[in-house]
């Protein structure tokens, strides 16, 4: 499931980023990497806020709906 | 002695507080990502022969914004002597990323793990000589916000010290298999005569960075080819995949062996707020409510009450008073009586009087930016801009651009497409920046009794006015395309820091202040003459005075609006030069009290809605130049918005009429 699907609180691991290259290649940077267990903070009409490697990232639904859990 | 250090590190990570702490520099720091646009250099103090350059924030070596690219340029092609890498010790997992990277460089590096007074509260422990131990550089615990920490001191001699030392130890970052791969790498690169950063190219090449250009010949790129392929068959992944997977997987390694996480559960106390103030209904009036707050102190509240003291009694009586007894006891002419009086003091007075709502709105933009609410901003404002066409990334510039439209044009760097940032940097001076805080304080004090309501609505004014052009121009094919991806690392929460914020607010008031000094007074000088004078230099009466002439010409342009007064058009065209030097002319052409009956307060609204939205001044249309970096686009943004703010004008003026009736 995307990660757009994952409800605040809750935390899932990532298996797959799809996406555009580039965009993929900056993800990765900021922790987004396979078998990553990530947390949703916060969400605001599909936009969430991420728990990442200790650091919170914002993403819009777009994104979040490219990041395969 | 002489060397060249570069600050390098995430975004966010307090370079440039580092940078001021050691050079005594007065970078601007803000807590969100990507502050620092371009590279700034500066010696260090009691070292006049070390320089440091300040770099913008990077998450890799693998630019994604034009600002990152400045920063591995700046690395790769111009070699500093050393690296001092900033790492946000409160988030060290996802810093080390970068860490491990600039390892590869081959440049000595001293590791400076900043925040630590953070890492403290949260009661993680961090092993400094272990750590240093397995990155094989040395390391230092700072907490650069605090300027007096005397490790900064320790910082900078190490970093000195470590010139022509040995690199980091890169080796050994990847499995066995990878290792391998990039060593038959580098021996075909080598070979073909690429010297310098060998590690560095060789994973550069492994996961086919198509930025990174080397003349290498043919054969050996097929070579290097195969030895890639064969690396992603048996280890059953995408190069780039493997060099990522890997470089985390070591990171996981280092931070066992050298940290213990306090690992007490529960929410954090930024994911606590986050909760709260990005709440799927509360975010918009929560924003709402703080702008208003904010501009209600600085406007209504204290500001007004320190600006009617200065404008009634300091600018009013005390100072004309004091200066024409002076003038008269020393008998000087008429001539000069006038134009010290009607001019200088009038003009650079009516700016000078705004000074104190310009400090208290200063300081509290300040400090909302320091405690880490306006990366939220961006994110609260992303959905409600994407429905536009626009990235919540288009937002930060706008941000910025309340303090001044300059930085805030330069911010738009931070946004990845073209299209996108073109249109940033077209409608970022639509919102309010503090040389037009006076404008709409002046309407506000003559027409509207200092209402809050004025400066939020001009605030408003300033975000409506971005939507509307941007679903404007998306309609049209030069912008027309996908917003941007909205990716935005936000900020730990902390207690604005006083200190810092009233720092900021007395630099941007004294910047005000000098402004008044020189290039408005010598504005208020040229209104004052040329509307005191007539064609055949006489002194004359100011309706029949050059500026009449000049404004009336115009005049009749503006009366859609309302304000077809010639004093009115003048004020605004004065305005280009500096938006402070409205407030100025204005001062100038109308004496005392006579302002709030020149015009009905609707015409006034639309004077001010004119003003706010037209061509910024000279500066902000330079730095438009600059960053449009075309001709075409920069007649473009500067004909679009003073059309724009044209149209705002005479239909806040008619829809006043519907719905104010007469005022």
């Amino acid at each position: 499931m995307p990660l757009a699907m994952v409800r605040p609180g809750q935390s899932a691991n990532i298996k797959r980023v799809t996406g555009k290259e580039e965009v993929k290649r900056h993800l990765e940077n900021l922790g987004f990497v396979e078998g990553q267990s990530v947390s949703v903070v916060s969400e605001l009409s599909g936009n969430l806020i991420i728990n990442v490697k200790g650091s919170r990232v914002a993403l819009d639904k777009n994104m979040a709906s490219r990041i395969i859990m | 002695m002489e060397a060249k250090i570069a600050l390098a590190g995430n975004p966010n990570s307090g370079k440039t507080t580092v940078f001021n702490a050691l050079t005594g520099g007065r970078g601007h720091v803000g807590n969100w990502p990507g502050v620092t646009v371009e590279k700034k250099d500066g010696a260090v103090k009691g070292h006049p022969g070390i320089i440091i350059e300040d770099l913008p924030g990077i998450y890799s070596l693998s630019p994604y914004t034009p600002e990152e690219i400045v920063s591995r340029g700046y690395l790769i092609n111009e070699k500093p002597d050393v690296i001092i890498n900033i790492v946000d010790a409160s988030n060290l997992e996802r810093n080390l990323y970068l860490t491990t990277q600039l390892a590869e460089i081959g440049i000595p590096m001293v590791i400076a793990l900043n925040m630590t007074d953070v890492v403290e509260k949260t009661g993680d422990v961090i092993d400094y000589g272990k750590l240093s131990e397995e990155l094989g550089a040395p390391v230092f615990g700072i907490c650069a916000v605090n300027g007096r920490d005397l490790r900064l001191a320790l910082l900078a001699d190490k970093a000195i010290e470590m010139k022509g030392k040995n690199p980091p130890k890169a080796e050994g970052c990847f499995s066995e298999k990878t290792e391998a791969a990039l060593r038959k790498i580098m021996d075909l690169a080598a070979k073909a005569g690429i010297a310098e950063s060998p590690r560095f190219y060789a994973v550069k090449l492994f996961e086919r960075d198509k930025e990174i250009k080397l003349s290498l010949p043919p054969e050996v790129s097929e070579e290097i080819e195969k030895i890639i392929q064969a690396c992603e068959k048996e280890l059953d992944d995408d190069s780039e995949s493997i060099i990522t997977v890997e470089r985390y997987d070591r990171i996981a390694e280092i931070m066992k062996k050298c940290v213990k996480l306090n690992d007490a559960g529960g929410l954090s106390a930024s994911d606590k707020i986050d909760r709260v103030v990005t709440h799927r209904v509360l975010a918009l009036p929560i924003f709402a409510l703080v702008m208003f707050f904010v501009y209600f102190v600085s406007i209504s509240a204290v500001g007004a009450w320190l600006t009617d003291w200065v404008n009634d009694s300091l600018f009013g009586e005390i100072i004309p008073g004091a200066v024409s007894g002076f003038l008269a006891s020393v008998n000087t002419a008429e001539w000069l009586n006038s134009l010290i009086l009607d001019g200088i003091v009038a003009g650079v007075g009516a700016v000078l009087g705004f000074l104190p709502q310009m400090f208290v709105l200063f300081f509290c933009l300040a400090a909302l930016e320091d405690c880490g609410y306006m990366a939220r901003i961006a994110f609260i404002m992303d959905r409600i801009f994407r429905k536009f066409g626009l990235s919540g990334k288009s937002f930060i510039p706008m941000l910025v651009g309340t303090g001044c439209g300059v930085p805030g044009i330069m911010a738009s760097r931070t946004i990845e497409s073209p299209a996108d940032r073109r249109m940033t940097i077209t409608t970022t001076t639509f919102m309010p920046c503090s040389a037009k805080l006076p404008i709409i304080a002046l309407i506000s004090g003559a027409f509207f009794g200092d209402s809050a309501l004025v400066p939020s609505s001009a605030y408003f004014l300033g975000v409506a006015s971005i939507i509307i052009s941007g679903v404007a121009l998306k309609q049209t094919r030069l912008f027309a395309g996908e917003a941007s991806p909205f990716i935005m690392e936000l900020p730990a929460y902390h207690m604005p820091r006083i200190g810092g914020a009233l720092r900021v607010a007395g630099e941007r008031a004294v910047s005000f202040a000098k402004r008044a000094g020189t290039f408005i007074t010598l504005a208020t000088v040229i209104v004052w003459f040329l509307s005191g004078y007539g064609f055949d230099l006489k002194p004359a009466e100011v309706d029949s005075s050059i500026l009449a002439f000049i404004g009336r010409g115009a005049a009749p342009l503006f009366r859609p609006a309302g304000f077809g007064s010639w004093q009115a058009v003048v004020a605004s065209i004065t305005g280009l030069m500096a938006k402070e030097n409205v407030v100025g002319t204005m001062g100038v052409l109308y004496p005392g009290d006579s302002l709030a009956s020149a015009m009905t307060p609707r015409a006034a609204y639309a004077f001010l809605v004119f003003n706010l939205l037209c061509a910024p001044c000279v500066a902000a249309m330079s730095a438009i130049a600059k960053e449009m970096n075309s001709k075409k686009w920069t007649a473009f943004a500067i004909g679009y918005q003073c059309a724009f703010a044209y149209a705002a004008a005479v239909i806040v003026y008619r829809l006043g009429a519907i719905f104010g009736g007469g005022i």
